[in-house]
């Protein structure tokens, strides 16, 4: 009996040896991905809490503890909430456009039966072109004076419709947002287009055979099955827009005055350009709490609406 | 063995392949690029001179200097490392920092600050004995760790350029007067053309129509500390402003060319060459004409500085100690190492001789105020540079100072520059405005 006992026990106990020699192989293959991401981002991410309660300059070695006096400025800056106004209208904003358009695009995707390859390459190409680069592009396109829309414009007999479009105050943001959106769409549309390929057609026909329209069919039963994906395009869209900065370091530098700036840009301007490495840090800790609790509620919502399937 | 396998060795071993010849490859490159990377020769030093890309005559001036030392030079190669001028240039000098990637020779900005971090050395007798000693300044220690990258005629650079043409075509002719300034951006108005053009696409830039409009409150303060020592004294406050900064508005407003907001720096030489704008705000000093000469060897070009109300011309003396002191240094990381300091300071040698100013001039730049001044041969043959060495001869020139001593001025100084946009664009007022900038000085410089 004791040796059928042990033989009974001894695969258990080999197998979870396995697991413990398969779990400490897959931990070393990460590890040195993983203590690159803790010295990198997590323990200079952590220094800037200290930075942020300290009046450092960012190039002398010495400086003094002022507890939260760089909170207690920024909080009561009105740059700085004019700089968050424009996070949330830049970031929601794109967030909301871009996927609505991803979606649409999409589905129009979905729906080709030739040279799907090539669209999709067309819908994705300008996601491959880096922010910087395509804002510099765009700079020259806009230009007031010289740039080909504004020149088309004038061209055309409709010099009346031109605009300083990156130095207009009242439509800079506006014309960010538009520029924002046209760039970041590929990677969103693709993941739409991934979940719709894997709606279960059989719920597709029964709704159809009961009679749903097309605009029903997408209402009753693609919609809540693209919540997963909706969650996620949600989510990076609106980390992306948090952390505009490219872009508004290239077009308008968060002019005219400080009208265009962003918590990123506002960061880079005060903590790098200002020699105030402490008000940034703290600039910084403030930005990193807004991005985590917005998207942990957004998250919240949004997966309460996911569909286990 | 299956067919399975025999494939799945085949393609396999094809991978293995594939890879090792592409290594091969990169290697190889790696290998050929290093080998063609210009190598000093073996007794030399190669050293980086790091400096703020501006016009193409400073560009210019500054190539033909280096490459003219390399040639003669048997101790050292300069290795040029051009980083674009204006506001991102403190970021990557403070990204250099941070990185411990200085270069030998930095054409620096924010002098101050470095200087307190001990980030620069201090330059030798035998550099500064070539300087003429109006030049350059000492430091609190003692030290002279900042010496001037070009001719120090204060901001007298800082002026506007006009269409000579157009001047004589319509009989108008250079204001004598703030007044006349007026009346000249009225008539030129009258005839339908549009007098000024200025830019404001990056912020500094937008020192270029506010500095002679403030200058004669800055020059009052002159002999008492300068103007922004007595604000953060409270013998003067930014108020003392309004009257400048309701000229500056008024001069947007009226007589400036629609999107100067957006346009950059450089663009407003190609406004004024096409006759968009009759005239256009420049900090280039005779470099601006120069550039405009190489474009557009036709255009007649002038230069001249907005006059106060009494006919004088206040121009700010360069600061040798405050902190927006600039000029060229040494870096600390070069001095400890021993060659690349010596062969720094063998190339700063160089810099201020009668050859290395010859070759400046000719650039189009004038060159650094050395002691063998007399034995310079000038540039005269740019169109228009009569008018600036005119300037500097001009029995109403009245050279004034404004030290910041102070640090945190440069932090209060970009604020101010982008309120007085804000304020341009009509997004405040003026009464915002001044609030504003005494606010931010208070808490910046206020405090120190």
């Amino acid at each position: 009996m004791s040796e059928t006992h042990t033989a009974e026990k001894a695969p258990v106990r080999s197998g979870s040896q396995r697991f413990r020699r398969q779990r400490a192989a897959m931990f070393g293959f990460i590890a040195p991905a993983l203590l690159v991401y803790l010295v990198m981002v997590i323990a200079p991410s952590l220094q800037s809490i200290q930075i942020s309660l300290t009046d450092w300059d960012g190039v002398n070695d010495a400086y003094n503890y002022v507890g939260l006096s760089n909170y207690e400025d920024i909080l009561g800056s009105e740059r700085f909430w004019n700089a968050v106004k424009n996070t949330l209208l830049l970031g929601l904003g794109s967030a909301v456009i871009v996927n609505v358009i991803s979606l649409a695009v999409a589905l129009l995707l979905d729906r080709l039966n030739h040279w799907q390859g090539f669209f999709r390459t067309i819908v994705y190409l300008p996601a491959l072109v880096s922010g910087f680069i395509a804002a510099t592009i765009w700079k020259y396109i806009l230009n007031f004076n010289f740039g080909v829309v504004n020149t088309t414009l004038r061209d055309a007999g409709l010099p009346t419709w031109t605009h300083d479009w990156l130095g207009d105050s009242e439509i800079v943001v506006s014309v960010l947002l538009f520029l924002l959106c046209f760039t970041l769409g590929g990677n969103t549309t693709l993941i739409y287009l991934a979940n719709l390929q894997s709606v279960p057609q059989e719920l597709v026909e029964a709704a159809r055979i009961d009679g749903a329209s097309g605009p029903q069919v997408f209402r009753f039963v693609t919609w809540p099955m693209l919540a997963g994906a909706v969650t996620v395009n949600m989510t990076l869209a609106m980390i992306a827009g948090w952390t505009i900065f490219d872009q508004i370091l290239v077009l308008t530098s968060g002019g005219p005055g400080f009208i265009s700036e962003t918590m990123a840009f506002f960061i880079y301007k005060v903590g790098f350009g200002e020699y105030r490495a402490g008000y940034g840090s703290a600039a910084a800790v403030v930005l990193f709490v807004v991005v985590l609790a917005s998207t942990v509620v957004a998250n919240r919502y949004m997966r309460s609406r996911e569909i286990q399937a | 063995m299956s067919a399975t396998m025999r494939v799945t060795g085949t393609r396999r071993r094809a991978v293995a392949g594939a890879m090792t010849v592409l290594g091969a490859v990169g290697l190889t490159a790696c290998a050929s690029d290093a080998a063609d990377d210009t190598a000093p020769a073996p007794d030399k030093t190669e050293i980086r001179f790091t400096y703020a890309t501006g016009d193409e005559s400073w560009n210019g001036a500054v190539k033909s200097v280096v490459d003219a030392y390399n040639a003669q030079s048997e101790i050292a190669t300069v290795e040029l490392d051009p980083l674009t001028g204006g506001t991102d240039y403190a970021t990557a000098v403070k990204t250099m920092d941070a990185t411990g990637n200085w270069p030998a020779v930095i054409d620096m900005r924010d002098t101050r600050t470095y200087i307190e971090a001990g980030k620069l050395a201090p330059i030798p007798e035998g550099v500064t004995a070539l300087i003429d000693d109006a030049a350059y300044g000492p430091a609190a220690d003692g030290s002279v760790y900042v010496v001037p990258s070009s001719a120090l005629n204060g901001e007298v650079g800082l002026n506007i350029i006009y269409d000579k043409a157009y001047f004589a075509e319509h009989d108008l002719e250079v204001p004598a007067t703030y007044d006349e300034f007026i009346e000249l951006l009225e008539a030129i108005k009258a005839n339908g053309d549009v007098p000024l053009a200025t830019a404001a696409g990056e912020i500094w830039p937008s020192d270029q129509l506010w500095k002679p409009l403030a200058a004669p409150v800055f020059a009052e303060w002159s002999d008492k500390g300068g103007f922004w020592a007595a604000v953060q004294e409270g013998k003067a406050s930014v108020e003392d402003l309004r009257e400048p900064l309701d000229k500056l508005k008024h001069i947007t407003d009226n007589f400036v060319l629609e999107g100067w907001q957006s346009t950059q720096d450089a663009q407003t030489t190609t406004l004024l060459v096409n006759h968009q704008a009759v005239m256009a705000t420049s900090s280039a000093g005779i470099g601006r004409l120069n550039d405009i000469h190489k474009v557009a060897p036709d255009f007649e070009a002038g230069l001249f500085i907005v006059p106060d109300d009494e006919g004088h011309i206040n121009v700010l003396k360069n600061s040798v100690n405050g902190d927006t002191l600039s000029g060229l240094s040494i870096s600390a990381q070069a001095k400890e190492n021993g060659a690349e300091y010596d062969a720094a300071v063998d190339f700063l040698t160089y810099f201020y001789s009668v050859e290395a100013a010859d070759i400046i001039e000719q650039s189009g730049v004038i060159a650094p105020n050395i002691k063998l001044a007399d034995e310079i041969t000038r540039n005269t043959a740019i169109p228009g540079a009569e008018d600036y060495f005119a300037l500097l001869e001009s029995p109403e020139l009245v050279w004034y100072q404004n030290e910041t001593l102070s640090p945190d001025f440069s932090a209060f100084n970009t604020f101010f520059r982008q309120t007085r946009i804000e304020m341009q664009d009509g997004q405040t007022t003026i009464d915002e405005a001044i609030a504003k900038s005494q606010a931010e000085f208070d808490k910046t410089v206020g405090q120190g």
